[in-house]
């Protein structure tokens, strides 16, 4: 397929052909589009899982699986939408693709590795997808591998363990890229407080990648001597204490949360001002905050254990540290709000979404403050509320800044416009079936209806009905979405170098850009990064 | 490059200062551990001291942390100050159960 | 159109920032090692005499020889780095050897170690092990995984900078691009430092 041929350069599709020139790329733009195109690949692998779920729940009883098949399907939906979506999907895509141009620059720090880490992720994702036809098929744990079940169950746990081991050094090898990048490669001239938004969003994000991930993939592997020896480490059963895994676990996992959601922050903070046509209201807070967000939530894995048999006093001080999250959040979320005050708004599909996010972000956000307040989390744990409250925060959070950057950088990236029309009915129809999906969920868990169950008592039957029906509405909205997306690649107009009017570095460029990124220099704004004039 | 980043040599001396410091530090270790059982349970406190001591050598000057910009001492800090307060907030939920 | 070249390319070697990488790298290593601290500090905290008495079973002087070792190996590899910054290439080569060599007597130590506690039975899954009480069987088990990991990364630094021998001798790494002796300097020195935790916390319990 012919991209836009601009007369007069070689944009990076051009510069090269044939598969070889794509797996093995150097190009931080093309593994960038690696990485779309098979992280986009599995989130569709998800969502069909995800789907067969809400269609077994139509009813209660057994529908169309048995309960070991739900277990499972969840696990095995988990896996995937957390290790092989949610965690790559904004830094591993659009920081890759646009971490170098919007600080000047044409490639990330250490390019091999990049590609390396791609490379890791794919074979990450063939020892999970392996579980599904070795052995006694995919593990049924859940994605956390609680112990003593992930140590005693006969499915395939050690090789969906080692999938996200790999996965995890694939992550470690990007964010260790992207904060050289970031100290090292900035173009002359733009000092930390110079960079856009999405930067800091990335560059927090990395560090809990760094920080984070060494600490599950130890625990992992004490997993799998765990079930080789039988050691008695997590598994009361011979004197271990399965709490020390959950400690181990949350003090990746809570932190990985993080990893999901800060870089769709900073997608949010580049659209807005760019169809408000201001500045941002809040720069530094904005940017502090992010630090402020990745470092406090490093403190805070205990909340996710309330109910487990943590001592008294570690609950009471996990529960206070969970609370200071909510500031930095807030400040963001004030400050965006304050950005659309008084701005010139254009209603345009990317602002569609980062709105979207905004508003289900908060629903989450504050359905949060239920989970983490101490005592109306032994009412909710483990109930559809934290369910309902995860995907909130997730999927229309991250998962929204997600198509919200796809449609923000798709004429950038591929030089073409998609019909902006069917944008918005797409993202109606998305925005309606994502909360008829996900907010039945809060209600029939504050009724008390538990997770991870094939089967529900008669009485949360209308809700878990609404909700089925709400997926496929969303999943209505998915297609539609990528439906036009697709024509928009394939026979869309022209877009030009700034569609938008955006101020960021990567608008000076070409769509799409150039191998190096920047065929004359790149002008930096005066006055911060979103000088409008 | 700036002027500052031009690379500093490090005389063998120091070097071998360092060493000796270390091998004096490792002797006390073993010297309290083995002679000083009636340290009872600050054994393991004044080991860890101790091996932290050491480890501040080892990064100070062998790794050149003494010569490096402060950005890299802001970074060890702040990832020693992380994985101490993942240590003490998981102990405090075993003390208290 | 006249080529326009950034003046900060993600292509071209730069020093600085192969450092802050091996550096963010070194991170990434404590805070593996660190899960499996923090494993210890917790089954010690639980299990403070099971703990004492499996210690006894470790051979200090072997221990305390060890530690040496290592840290005179730090000393030789962070001499090189100066030698050679130096223009002593000839030094700087011996000073790269002598610390694969003391890497070498560092694993025989610990394979007689290793050895003589297998031979007792006490590797998990043997048959005493299983006999030992639960407290004493982790001591060992942590025992052999973190300084199992640990020998692991002693054998990868010895590669790494078995490596740098070659690059230097064919003059691909010298005084003004030393970068790579550099970091394999501080993966080595880091090697050090975790020993330097695992030393007092399995072999000084007494």
């Amino acid at each position: 397929m012919s991209t836009a041929t601009d007369s007069g350069y070689v944009n990076f599709f051009q510069a090269k052909k044939g598969l070889a020139s794509w797996i093995f790329t150097l190009d931080h733009k093309r593994i960038g589009l690696l990485y779309f195109y098979s992280v986009l690949a599995f989130f569709l692998v998800g969502v069909l899982l995800g789907f067969l779920m809400r269609l077994e729940l139509i009813a209660p009883g057994e529908t169309i699986m048995k309960a070991t098949q739900y277990n499972q399907v969840f696990t095995l939906h988990g896996v995937i939408m957390i290790f092989l979506f949610i965690i790559p999907v904004i830094p591993a895509i659009f920081g890759n693709f646009f971490l170098p141009i919007m600080i000047g620059t044409d490639d990330v720090a250490f390019p091999k590795l990049n590609l390396l880490s791609w490379w890791l992720y794919i074979l990450g994702a063939l020892f999970a997808l392996s579980t599904l036809v070795v052995g006694e098929g995919p593990a049924d744990t859940g994605w956390t591998f609680y112990a003593p079940y992930s140590v005693k169950t006969g499915t395939n746990v050690t090789l969906a363990v080692l999938a996200a081991f790999i996965l995890g050094f694939s992550s470690i090898l990007t964010g260790l890229n992207f904060i050289v990048t970031i100290h090292r490669l900035r173009f002359p001239g733009m000092k930390w407080f110079d960079m856009p938004l999405f930067m800091w969003g990335l560059y927090a994000t990395s560090w809990i990648q760094l920080l984070a991930t060494p600490v599950i993939g130890i625990t992992l592997l004490m997993i799998i001597a765990e079930r080789t020896f039988g050691i008695g480490l997590f598994d009361p059963a011979i004197g271990g204490d399965p709490i020390l895994y959950q400690h181990l676990f949350w003090i990746y996992s809570h932190p990985a949360v993080y990893i999901m959601v800060l870089p769709a922050m900073g997608i949010v903070s580049e659209i807005i001002p760019t169809f408000t046509n201001r500045t941002i209201f809040g720069y530094k807070a904005i940017a502090i905050s992010s630090l402020a967000i990745a470092f406090v939530g490093y403190f805070v894995w205990g909340h996710h254990m309330f109910t487990s048999g943590m001592s008294g006093p570690a609950r009471i001080i996990f529960s206070l540290l969970t609370f200071l999250v909510a500031i930095p959040s807030a400040i963001k979320v004030f400050n965006w709000v304050a950005t659309l005050y008084k701005g010139s708004i254009e209603i345009k599909p990317p602002l569609l979404y980062a709105m979207a996010f905004i508003f289900q972000f908060s629903i989450g956000g504050l359905t949060g403050l239920v989970n983490g307040a101490l005592a109306a989390n032994v009412h909710v744990h483990d109930t559809y509320f934290v369910v309902g409250h995860f995907h909130y925060v997730m999927f229309g959070g991250t998962g929204f800044a997600f198509f919200g950057a796809m449609h923000y950088w798709f004429p950038k990236i591929w030089g073409k416009m998609y019909n902006i029309k069917r944008a918005n009915i797409a993202f109606a129809i998305l925005f309606a079936g994502f909360n008829l999906l996900y907010f039945p969920m809060l209600i029939v868990g504050i009724m008390g209806m538990p997770r991870r169950y094939y089967d529900y008592l008669p009485e949360f039957t209308t809700m878990n009905v609404i909700s089925t029906v709400g997926s496929w509405v969303l999943i209505i909205g998915l297609i539609m979405m990528l439906w036009n997306l697709i024509n928009g690649y394939r026979k869309g107009k022209i877009a030009g170098n700034n569609p938008w009017g955006g101020v960021t570095l990567e608008w000076q460029t070409k769509s799409p850009p150039p191998l190096p990124n920047f065929l004359k220099k790149p002008e930096l704004p005066e006055d911060g990064p979103y000088t409008f004039k | 490059m700036k002027a500052e980043e031009i690379q500093h040599i490090t005389s063998f001396r120091e070097h071998f200062g360092t060493w000796l410091a270390l091998i004096i530090l490792t002797v006390m270790t073993v010297t309290i551990s083995v002679f000083g059982a009636d340290l009872l349970s600050l054994t393991v406190v004044t080991a860890l001291a101790i091996a932290t001591t050491k480890a501040i050598v080892v990064g100070y000057y062998f790794m050149h942390l003494k010569y490096e910009s402060r950005i890299y001492l802001l970074m060890v800090g702040v990832v020693m100050l992380l994985f101490i307060v993942f240590l003490v907030l998981t102990i405090f939920d075993y003390v208290f159960r | 159109m006249e080529q326009y070249v950034l003046p900060n390319s993600g292509h071209s070697s730069n020093p600085e920032a192969s450092k802050l990488g091996m550096w963010l790298f070194l991170f990434t290593e404590l805070l593996l090692f660190g899960g499996l601290f923090l494993v210890y500090m917790v089954y010690r905290a639980l299990n403070p005499e099971a703990f004492l008495i499996a210690s006894y079973e470790l051979n200090i002087t072997m221990g305390t020889i060890n530690t040496v070792v290592l840290l005179t190996s730090s000393l030789t590899i962070a001499m090189s780095i100066s030698a050679l910054q130096k223009g002593k290439k000839g030094l700087a080569l011996y000073l790269m050897l002598a610390t694969i060599a003391f890497s070498l007597i560092f694993m025989v130590i610990k394979f007689f170690e290793w050895n003589a506690k297998i031979h007792h039975g006490l590797f998990p899954g043997m048959e005493h092990y299983q006999s030992l009480p639960h407290g004493e069987s982790l001591f060992f088990f942590l025992y052999f995984f973190m300084t199992g990991l640990h020998a692991l990364h002693v054998i990868i630094g010895a590669i790494f900078i078995g490596i740098v021998v070659v690059k230097v001798g064919t003059d691909e790494v010298t005084g003004d691009q030393g970068t790579l002796l550099e970091n394999s300097g501080l993966y080595w020195h880091l090697v050090d430092i975790i020993w330097i935790y695992l030393f007092p916390l399995f072999y000084l319990i007494h």
